[in-house]
């Protein structure tokens, strides 16, 4: 079943990228517009951030193993990974065995990993804590925007209207858009496929209006904001389309990219960014780790995918020279109990590591190991907010404030030169 | 119009019995109104039927499911065949086809809703029988008894598989299916502790699947002491559900999503408004079929402040399209395209089910829902009642493109377009034959914001 599905998506997604290859535009070099003086990686303008959401609760634990601490094995009799296979990296740490790639990555100074993080009170619920993740609020307190969302408004509020015409965010997935990106005036598309990001049929004139001219029926007192919302997300639908498009026939050549889900959305993601969309924010998801059972085939398969796509993406950007102006970030919403269950497996825990990848990392491995002992009701303690780990990605990496959307003020961390 | 404020609405009022008057009459946009929401849509000339059968004839039909014999029997030697051919892709084909000819529109929506809130992925269970199974459960118990449905759910092979409670052993207890019990399935998220999670797992322990069928394994159970939201010695998990059933916020979780549903996407209803509801289905015992029947008889529903609060979901938006034209064609394009548009029926993106109104739209989607009407227009095997579109736009006495256009407008949308947009839209398809204009303006509609508001 899977492999029929995988393979027919290779196939198909291949088949759109000869077509888009096909017409014989050279790979590097692209109009002055595109590839002009403004993608300078020293020019935080033209930086570029693709977060990575591992959805259903990474085991943190089993990622970045204390691989020397007796608890790890004690804790997880059946689920620990052996010294003889795990990957040593400094500090008495480890990774899975599964992520040679990102080892490789490590020795280069390409990824860095930031141990320990969550927040107060944490919520194991998936949505409940993914909301939070998002939104970087309670349910309580939380309006229409996530983090990201309110980022993108302020972005585009102070632009000079017309500055660019690529969506200043993107989320490549057939899944509903995170709510990270929920914006109030930006519209973000999400592309489930290249292919099937095309109008098959000639779009009606009136879809490029503005919503209000669109709004004035017969019924003109029943308009709503749904409808509103939907004319915006028509007529950038009708936009976006059309510009990737173009991209992607700038950026043909595709690099060896693995042929997994997540391999062939950072491969898109890659060409978009070589051909120098103006897009700050890509966004994508690897689902799957809710590994309540049976989790070492399937924890090992995931991060095996991340870790190939990961460093493929990396590689690629590296050779066409924009890695120095992109900043790959990978979270999940919480990490795993320590303590495993019966069904080989873990239940939902809390704190747990980021990632991030690049080549303007000031470190390879910030913050300590939670302890295995010192535990919150049998789970990880955080010692620092990811808010925080936000903070530093807008105020470092993007050199913006970072108050309005993360709701507060938070501490960056020294994590990007 | 102002954003909507449910605290200003009177529940009383909201909730007393909608009665037509001169202002807002029983005809045939009410009916079409109507029909969107507990349906999937009606032709035209099935709402003139309801026009002269009257509101409360109406009613008593959609609450009294009748059996059709010949439907009945299509319907279960296609799902037959379906399993026999073992592909759970193929699944929904079969659902789909009960969707559209279904002579009892609304337990087929419920069976819908229940699907979304039981959501179960068919790619982990991996057992096209167990899917089958449950989606039977589901519509067995579509307006029945919530408080039943849930004991069964529990002991659902398909979703003992698919929350792993088929692992939850006593010496460590798998904690997914009493979570998602609470969080997702009756209370709410914040209505109980961690705790509570932990002793209700406890609880569930030994509750097995063999050969396709439930099964208590005593020697899996965990006999010791346990207690869950406040009740202390907790014997058996069927009794550890009743105290979730018989928890105050099930009746409201249940309620305020089925508002969402049947009303409006959003902004979330107050406590207040919904209270008269929540307490009248906590008085009957969770029985869905009353409470229900009062929601969406009401005066709120009919009202203007219920009209176009709605994004139809991809299969609302198709089946709309096809039985409003009384569209036939082939059923696995219309079940691929479905999954294009973000609605596979039986893959729910995950535990929470679809999450419905904005969700639903993104530009892949809106691109997805354009060319599946492209697609099922285009196609060799669609027929408009058994006719090519030109024939049946004739028995239609539509003889010009203009007619047809607003045979369109009045049939499916809730908010029509300016007269220079009708114009634009007519001079474009001006010079194509009759056949192919119709078409056209068909695909174009369907292109339109409007067209997915309900």
């Amino acid at each position: 079943m899977k492999t029929t599905h995988q393979l027919s998506r290779r196939l198909f997604l291949e088949r759109s990228f000869l077509a888009a290859s096909g017409i014989g535009i050279g790979s590097a070099i692209g109009p002055k517009w595109l590839r002009g003086g403004m993608l300078n990686a020293n020019d935080p303008s033209g930086r570029v951030l693709v977060v990575i959401q591992l959805s259903g609760g990474n085991d943190g634990l089993n990622t970045v193993i204390p691989i020397r601490d007796p608890e790890y094995k004690k804790r997880r009799p059946k689920l620990s990974v052996s010294q003889a296979d795990a990957i040593s990296i400094p500090q008495d740490l480890a990774l899975h065995p599964s992520l040679k790639g990102i080892a490789g990555l490590l020795e280069a100074g390409q990824f860095m990993l930031v141990q320990g993080i969550g927040y107060a009170s944490p919520n194991r619920s998936h949505f409940e804590s993914m909301d939070i993740w998002h939104s970087c609020t309670t349910k309580d307190k939380r309006g229409r925007t996530g983090w990201l969302g309110r980022w993108l408004d302020e972005k585009q509020s102070g632009q000079k209207s017309d500055s660019s015409q690529d969506a200043l965010a993107m989320h490549l997935g057939a899944e509903v858009q995170p709510f990270a990106l929920a914006a109030l005036d930006v519209q973000v598309p999400s592309l489930s496929s290249i292919e099937q990001f095309r109008f098959k049929v000639e779009t009606d004139p009136q879809l490029s209006r503005s919503p209000a001219k669109m709004n004035s029926g017969k019924n003109a007192a029943t308009n709503n904001d749904l409808l509103d919302f939907i004319s915006g997300t028509t007529e950038s639908a009708v936009k976006a389309s059309d510009r990737i498009e173009k991209a992607l026939k700038q950026a043909a050549t595709g690099g060896e990219f693995p042929d997994s889900q997540l391999g062939q959305k950072l491969q898109v993601i890659a060409r978009l960014i070589k051909a120098g969309l103006q897009t700050s924010v890509y966004y994508v998801t690897l689902d799957g780790f809710d590994t309540h059972a049976q989790q070492p085939a399937v924890h090992a398969a995931l991060l095996n995918q991340w870790s190939e796509a990961l460093s493929a993406f990396v590689k690629f950007l590296n050779a066409s020279g924009d890695l120095e102006r992109t900043l790959v970030m990978t979270f999940s919403e919480f990490g795993r109990r320590v303590a495993e269950n019966a069904s080989d497996g873990t239940d939902h825990g809390a704190a747990a590591p980021m990632f991030f990848a690049g080549a303007k990392l000031n470190q390879s491995i910030v913050g300590k190991h939670p302890s295995l002992t010192d535990l919150d009701d049998g789970d990880l303690k955080h010692h620092t907010d990811f808010r925080s780990v936000y903070a530093s990605v807008l105020n470092q990496w993007f050199n913006t404030p970072a108050e309005t959307s993360l709701g507060g003020s938070y501490n960056s961390l020294d994590l990007f030169l | 119009m102002l954003p909507l404020d449910w605290n200003a609405v009177d529940p009383q009022w909201a909730w007393e019995p909608w009665v037509a008057t001169t202002e807002s009459p029983w005809d045939k946009p009410t009916i079409h109104h109507l029909y969107r929401r507990i349906g999937f849509g009606i032709s035209a000339s099935e709402a003139q039927r309801k026009v002269e059968a009257g509101v409360d004839a109406t009613f008593d039909r959609i609450f009294s499911p009748t059996s059709d014999a010949e439907y009945e029997s299509t319907s279960s030697s296609i799902a037959k065949s379906i399993l026999a051919g073992g592909n759970l892709r193929q699944l929904s084909v079969g659902w789909l086809h009960r969707i559209l000819n279904t002579p009892n529109p609304l337990v087929e929506k419920m069976t819908l809703f229940w699907h979304g809130h039981f959501a179960t992925g068919a790619d982990k269970v991996n057992d096209i029988y167990a899917m089958q199974q449950q989606n039977e459960t589901l519509r067995k118990y579509a307006l029945g008894s919530f408080a039943q449905m849930v004991h069964d759910i529990s002991k659902d092979p398909a979703m003992l598989i698919y929350l792993d409670s088929a692992y939850n052993r006593k010496a460590h207890p798998n904690e997914n299916y009493a979570r998602e019990l609470m969080e997702l399935f009756c209370m709410g998220e914040g209505n109980y502790s961690e705790k509570d999670v932990q002793e209700l797992a406890r609880c569930f322990t030994g509750w097995e699947v063999r050969r396709l069928q439930f099964r208590f394994n005593r020697f899996q159970h965990d006999t010791g002491r346990k207690s869950l939201l406040g009740t202390k010695e907790i014997e058996s998990g069927e009794q550890a559900i009743d105290i979730v059933l018989n928890h105050e916020a099930t009746p409201k979780f249940i309620i305020k999503k089925l508002f969402k549903f049947f009303i409006a996407d959003e902004p979330t209803p107050s406590d207040r408004l919904l209270e008269p509801l929540v307490k009248q289905f906590r008085a009957d015992n969770l029985q869905i079929a009353p409470v229900l029947r009062r929601m969406i008889s009401s005066n709120l529903l009919f009202s203007e402040i219920a009209r176009n609060r709605k994004i139809r979901s991809p299969v609302d938006w198709m089946i709309h399209w096809m039985k409003g034209l009384d569209i036939s064609g082939n059923m696995q394009l219309l079940s691929e395209g479905l999954t294009q548009m973000g609605q596979s029926l039986y893959f729910p993106p995950n535990v929470k089910g679809w999450d419905g109104g904005r969700a639903w739209i993104n530009s892949s989607t809106l691109v997805a829902r354009a060319n599946a009407m492209h697609r099922l227009v285009h196609d060799g095997n669609t027929r408009f009642d058994k006719q090519s579109i030109g024939q049946y736009a004739q028995t239609l006495k539509i003889d010009k493109p203009a007619a047809w256009l607003d045979h369109l407008i009045d049939s499916n949308l809730t908010v029509t377009i300016t007269a220079p947009q009708r114009d634009a839209l007519l001079e474009s398809v001006k010079s194509y034959p009759v056949d192919q204009s119709l078409k056209e303006i068909l695909c174009r509609v369907a292109t339109w914001p409007q067209t997915h508001l309900a």
